[in-house]
C-alpha cells in the first residue's frame, strides 16, 4: 500500500517537473513569435516605450492599417511617389504574388512528380532505377549554383520580371524531392488492384485517376506541403529574377522596408505576422501528417 | 485488350512512358541545363551585366579563389557555422524529442508549438531577430540589462564573433524542429518491451537511454546529421538576411561569397567556380550518405 502511494507521489512530482520544463522550453522557443505579434498589435508610441510592455496595454490595428493602405508619410501631396521610401502600399500585391507563385509551382511540381513516380514504379524501361537517386542529388545542389544560369534561361525564354520565372524556378528546387517522396510512396502501394482493373478492361488513365490517385493522397499532401513551404519562403530566386516592385513576392518586398534611414519596426512586425499566418493555418491542419508521414519519409528516404 | 486503345491509339506502355516525359523535360531544362551552365561558367570570365561576351579563361577562376584569402576565410567560417549549428541542433533536438515523447496529457499541443519554427519563413525570423536583438531598443538587451547580466548594450549583429553566434542561434531555432520530427518518428517505433525488460533488470534512466534509446536512434541520427550538414553548409538566406555577411566579412560563408562575387564584384565566373567547389563538397557528402544508407540496409 505505501509503495503504491509513494509511486503515486513520485509520479505527480515527475509530471510537475516535466510540465514545468515543457512550459519553459515552449515559452523560450515561441517567444520571438509572441513578441512580434505583441509588437504588431501596439500603437507606435507603445512600441518604443521603456520598459517595454510584454502584453500591449492598448491594442491597435494601426500597424496593419498602414501596411495595407500605405502611410501618409510615403506620399507627398501633388508630387510623384518617392521610390526610396519603401512603399508599403504594395503589400497586398506582394501577398497576391506570393500566393499565386506558391500555388502555381506546387500544382506543377506535384502533378509532374506524381505522374513520373507512377511511371517509374509501374513500367519497365531503361533508367527507371537511377532516375530517383539522380533526382535526390538534384535536391542536394545548393540553389546558389542554379540561380544565375537559371536566370539566363529565363532571359532566353523571355520570362524575366514575370511571375512565371518564379513558378518555374520553384519547380526546379521542389521537383527533385517531390519526385523522391512520391516514388517512395508508390513503391508502397500494392499493384494488384490496378492489375485487376486493367484486366477488366479499364484504361490506364482511368485506373490512374480512379484507383491510384485516391490511394496516393497522403503522399501527394506531403509533397504539396513541402513544395508550398519552400516556395512561400524563398528569397534568393525572387531577388535575382524580379526587378519591378509590383511583381515582387512578400519575402523580397518586405526586406525593402529596411532600405530607408528610419526603420519602422511596427510595420515590419505586422508584415512578419501576415507572412506567417498562411503557413500557420496550413500547419494546424497538417501537424499530425508532419510527424507521421513527412518525418518518416525524410528519414527513410 | 484494354479499351483505352481504341480512341487514344497508344499502347499501355506508351502511356506509361508519356507519364515521365514532363518530368524529364522539366529536369533537363530547369535543373540539368543550368547546372551544366554553372559548371561551364566556372571556366569563363563573365560580367553579369553583359552575359553575351564571355571569354574562356581556363582554371583562372579557381586560381583566383585559391589566392583569395576571403575565400578561405569564408570556407572556414562556413565550417564553423555548420559544425556549431549541427552540434547544437542535434543535442537539443534529441533532448526535446525525448521530452515530447513522454505520454502526458496535452503533449500534442506542446509538440505542435515546438515544431512550429520549422515552417516560419526565414525572412520573418530575420525580421524578428533584428528587432529583438536591436542594441538600443531590442527586448533582449533590455531584459539582460534589467536582470543585471550585462552592464552595457551588446551589439549582437555588429560585433564579429557575436554576429556569428547570432546567425548560429537563428539557424538552431529554425531547424532543431527538423531533428525533433525525425527523432520523434523513430522513438515511436522502439518497442516498449525493451524498456520493460531493462526495468526488470534494474537499469536506471540514464542506463536505459544509453543502452536502448541511443543505439536505436543511431541510424536516424547519422542520416539527419548528414542531411542537415549538407543543407546548412549551403545556406544563403539565413545569414544574408540577418547580417548580409557582416560586420565586414565576418559571417561570410561560401554561398554569400559566391553571391557577392557574382553580383557586387561582377565576377560571375568566380561565383560559379565557388559554387562548383561547393557542389564537390556536396557530392562527397551525398556519396557518404548513400554509403551509410546502404550500410544500414545491409545491417537490418
Amino acid at each position: 500500500m505505501s509503495n503504491i502511494l509513494q509511486s503515486d507521489l513520485f509520479g505527480k512530482v515527475r509530471a510537475t517537473v516535466l510540465y514545468a520544463t515543457l512550459l519553459l522550453v515552449t515559452f523560450l522557443i515561441c517567444f520571438p513569435l509572441l513578441w512580434s505579434l505583441s509588437t504588431s498589435l501596439k500603437p507606435t508610441t507603445e512600441i518604443f516605450a521603456t520598459p517595454p510592455t510584454l502584453v500591449p496595454e492598448e491594442y491597435s490595428l494601426e500597424q496593419y492599417k498602414s501596411l495595407i493602405q500605405g502611410k501618409d508619410m510615403y506620399f507627398v501631396p501633388g508630387t510623384k511617389y518617392r521610390p526610396k521610401t519603401s512603399p508599403p502600399q504594395h503589400f497586398l500585391a506582394w501577398f497576391a504574388n506570393s500566393t499565386i507563385v506558391t500555388f502555381g509551382s506546387t500544382v506543377i511540381s506535384v502533378v509532374i512528380s506524381t505522374l513520373a513516380a507512377y511511371s517509374l514504379t509501374r513500367f519497365r524501361y531503361w533508367g527507371r532505377r537511377f532516375i530517383p537517386y539522380f533526382s535526390l542529388l538534384g535536391y542536394m545542389l545548393p540553389s546558389i549554383i542554379f540561380v544565375f544560369p537559371l536566370f539566363l534561361v529565363m532571359v532566353e525564354l523571355g520570362l524575366t520580371n514575370n511571375l512565371w520565372s518564379l513558378v518555374l524556378g520553384y519547380v526546379s528546387i521542389t521537383l527533385p524531392f517531390c519526385m523522391w517522396l512520391m516514388w517512395a510512396f508508390f513503391r508502397g502501394i500494392p499493384v494488384e488492384l490496378e492489375e485487376a482493373a486493367l484486366i477488366d478492361g479499364a484504361s490506364r488513365l482511368r485506373v490512374f485517376i480512379e484507383i491510384v490517385l485516391p490511394m496516393a493522397m497522403p503522399g501527394i499532401i506531403a509533397a504539396a506541403i513541402f513544395s508550398m513551404i519552400v516556395s512561400w519562403n524563398d528569397y534568393l530566386f525572387a531577388r535575382i529574377f524580379i526587378n519591378s516592385i509590383q511583381q515582387l513576392p512578400l519575402t523580397v518586398g518586405v526586406m525593402h522596408f529596411f532600405e530607408g534611414v528610419h526603420v519602422n519596426w511596427g510595420l515590419m512586425m505586422a508584415s512578419a505576422v501576415m507572412m506567417t499566418l498562411p503557413l500557420a493555418a496550413l500547419f494546424m491542419v497538417i501537424q499530425r501528417h508532419l510527424v507521421a508521414g513527412f518525418g518518416a519519409g525524410a528519414v527513410k528516404g | 485488350m484494354p479499351r483505352g486503345h481504341s480512341y487514344s491509339g497508344l499502347s499501355d506502355r506508351q502511356v506509361g512512358i508519356l507519364f515521365i516525359v514532363p518530368f524529364l523535360v522539366t529536369a533537363v531544362v530547369f535543373i540539368a541545363y543550368p547546372v551544366a551552365q554553372a559548371v561551364l561558367m566556372a571556366f569563363y570570365s563573365i560580367n553579369p551585366l553583359r552575359p553575351g561576351d564571355a571569354t574562356f579563361v581556363g582554371l583562372d577562376n579557381f586560381y583566383y579563389l585559391f589566392d583569395d584569402s576571403l575565400f578561405w576565410d569564408s570556407f572556414i567560417q562556413a565550417t564553423v557555422w555548420t559544425l556549431s549549428s549541427i552540434a547544437l541542433q542535434t543535442v537539443l533536438g534529441v533532448a526535446l524529442a525525448l521530452l515530447l515523447h513522454v505520454p502526458l496529457r496535452g503533449i500534442s499541443v506542446f509538440r505542435g508549438l515546438l515544431l512550429f519554427p520549422y515552417i516560419v519563413p526565414t525572412v520573418v525570423i530575420a525580421l524578428i531577430w533584428r528587432w529583438m536583438f536591436n542594441p538600443e531598443i531590442g527586448i533582449v538587451n533590455h531584459s539582460l540589462m534589467s536582470s543585471g547580466l550585462i552592464e552595457e548594450n551588446v551589439y549582437w549583429l555588429s560585433t564579429p564573433t557575436i554576429a556569428m553566434a547570432s546567425t548560429v542561434m537563428l539557424n538552431v531555432w529554425k531547424y532543431t524542429p527538423f531533428v525533433i520530427i525525425c527523432v520523434l518518428a523513430k522513438l515511436q517505433t522502439i518497442p516498449l518491451e525493451l524498456y520493460d525488460a531493462a526495468k526488470v533488470d534494474g537499469a536506471g534512466v540514464w542506463q536505459r537511454f544509453r543502452d536502448i534509446t541511443l543505439p536505436q536512434l543511431k541510424e536516424v541520427l547519422v542520416v539527419v546529421v548528414i542531411f542537415r550538414t549538407i543543407w546548412t553548409f549551403n545556406k544563403f538566406e539565413e545569414i544574408y538576411l540577418l547580417t548580409k555577411g557582416g560586420p565586414g566579412t565576418s559571417t561570410f560563408n561560401l554561398a554569400i561569397y559566391s553571391f557577392e562575387q557574382s553580383i557586387a564584384n561582377l565576377r560571375m565566373g568566380v561565383g560559379a567556380a565557388t559554387a562548383v567547389i561547393m557542389m564537390g563538397v556536396l557530392l562527397v557528402g551525398s556519396i557518404l550518405y548513400l554509403r551509410v544508407f546502404r550500410f544500414a540496409e545491409e545491417e537490418s
